[in-house]
């Protein structure tokens, strides 16, 4: 396994910010994910509700829980597309709740994140979907941006797609082009929203392999939401059930499966 | 120090915005001119007048119908494009995908969009201007035969370069009310495809209504400080 800091782009632009974030994964094992308290209302709808987690460089933990209890609400926080009502969330140590959009931005340089639908810019080919987050982060040269855009495009199996159109090709290809599009910048913080969902399960294991394989090669902290089971088992080193806006259990897959709760035993038995 | 916006994609959105929308605003002037050269001509006859045709009808293209048909063309083309393009962008989380990235959508999106509306728009009245000029003669002459040149000269001669330049850069304003109403309504539809086709057409209405209120200002305004 290589180490997070021997995959920092030389070239990319980093604010203060940025390098604040670099810094402090590379001098220590303060954890890369830590939430805080985290509550999110919309109107009276409670959806998360003190939620705490923490998640280190390296580990992959997987979010559990029914449709609807704020999972990818949870995600969007985490990258700073939605405010939370109150609570912290700290990356690499730094809180990033109270932080102005600048700043943010050069945080977000620093994280890749899979939408639920891979959400490709569909006016774009796949090399310049990937190429989007290298061409304004980066002074590569045109060159150097080519070849970054083959072998991000090489390590999912679609280095004879270059040309295509989201829209001509499959879902789990454009999983796989997002997937490539969200580790283009090295990041030390990856979000997975249902990577495996609406696949078929050959794909789905492919999927999976390839998200294993990329950890071990990029050594990041994930996040995966999902509600395959199977596929949790697979790719995650912890799960933590969301249910009624808290986190119900944390722990192995095993420790899920010999919960006494009412809820948790439920929710594996019906998905395993 | 960066620009503060896209080149490529503003590039892209002149093409789009602007060659895209060159032939239906051709098409538009020279029907109005066409017609209203037409009109006026079996009005003018009526009073022993039609000498007066040229420059009734350049006068009356460059002041107003040809700036306003240009701001309406494109309000309808470009207004529905931009709301469904990007309206149909936010429900595909494309927009969250380019935040995520670190990138600013109002810069990347919006930005460029006005500012192609903005620059576009005096460009396409010249040509609907031209056009409706041009298709005027065309009728004038299967009426009663007349060289371009002599038509260009009498058109002219009770109107000014100023009388050109205020009215055509009014449409400045159409297009920053085009660009900002699509974006707007764009970037913050809901509710899937539904939400778009809602998008789309409130960006249509709003800024052609927009347009036309403005024209009505502008107007009232050109006449006070450059008349």
């Amino acid at each position: 396994m290589m180490p997070a800091e021997q995959h920092v782009l030389p070239a990319v632009e980093e604010s203060a910010a940025s390098r604040e974030i670099i810094g402090a994964s590379e001098k220590s094992d303060a954890p890369a994910v830590v939430l805080r308290d985290l509550h999110k209302a919309f109107g009276s709808q409670i959806v998360l509700d003190g939620i705490e987690l923490t998640v280190k460089s390296g580990d992959t933990l997987a979010m559990l829980g029914r449709s609807g209890t704020g999972k990818s609400v949870l995600l969007k926080l985490i990258i700073g597309l939605q405010k939370p009502d109150s609570g912290s969330i700290r990356l690499h140590d730094q809180e990033i709740t109270r932080l102005d959009l600048e700043a943010l931005n050069a945080i977000r340089k620093k994280m890749g994140f899979l939408f639920q639908n891979a959400a490709l810019y569909d006016s774009l080919s796949v090399e310049q979907n990937i190429a989007f987050p290298l061409k304004r982060h980066t002074k590569m040269t045109d060159s150097e941006l080519g070849d970054r855009v083959k072998e991000l495009l090489s390590s999912v199996g679609m280095e004879s797609d270059l040309k295509k159109m989201p829209s001509d090709i499959s879902g789990g290809m454009q999983k796989r082009v997002g997937l490539a599009r969200a580790l283009a910048l090295e990041p030390g913080i990856l979000l997975l929203d249902e990577p495996t969902a609406g696949l078929d399960p050959i794909t789905s294991g492919e999927i999976d392999e390839l998200i294993l394989k990329l950890q071990e090669e990029h050594h990041m902290a994930s996040i995966v939401v999902t509600h395959d089971l199977q596929s949790a088992r697979t790719i995650a080193d912890r799960l933590a059930l969301l249910h009624e806006g808290s986190v119900i259990i944390e722990g192995s897959f095993e420790d899920l499966e010999k919960s006494d709760n009412e809820f948790v035993s439920n929710f594996m038995k019906r998905d395993s | 120090m960066r620009r503060p916006f896209e080149g490529q994609e503003l590039l892209r959105q002149f093409d789009e915005i602007g060659s895209k929308s060159l032939p239906l605003v051709a098409l538009a002037g020279a029907a109005i001119g066409f017609v209203l050269s037409l009109e006026s001509r079996s009005s003018l006859v009526h009073f022993g007048a039609q000498s007066m045709l040229p420059a009734a009808l350049v006068y009356s293209i460059i002041h107003e119908t040809g700036p306003v048909v240009t701001g309406l063309v494109v309000s309808g083309r470009v207004g529905a494009g931009i709301g469904a393009e990007l309206g149909s962008m936010k429900v595909t989380e494309q927009i969250d995908a380019i935040e995520a990235s670190g990138v600013n959508p109002y810069k990347f999106l919006a930005f460029t969009r006005i500012l192609a509306c903005i620059l576009v728009l005096p460009l396409l009245t010249i040509a609907a201007d031209f056009c409706g000029v041009l298709t005027g003669w065309i009728a004038e002459t299967l009426a009663e035969p007349i060289s371009f040149h002599r038509f260009i000269s009498q058109g002219f001669s009770v109107s000014t370069f100023r009388d050109f330049l205020a009215p055509t850069f009014r449409t400045v304003v159409f297009g920053l009310i085009i660009g900002m109403i699509g974006c707007f309504q764009g970037m913050r539809t809901q509710g899937g495809t539904a939400g778009v086709g809602l998008s789309a057409t409130s960006s249509v209405v709003l800024s052609s209504l927009f347009v036309i209120l403005a024209d009505v200002i502008l107007v009232k305004i050109i006449l006070v400080f450059f008349s």
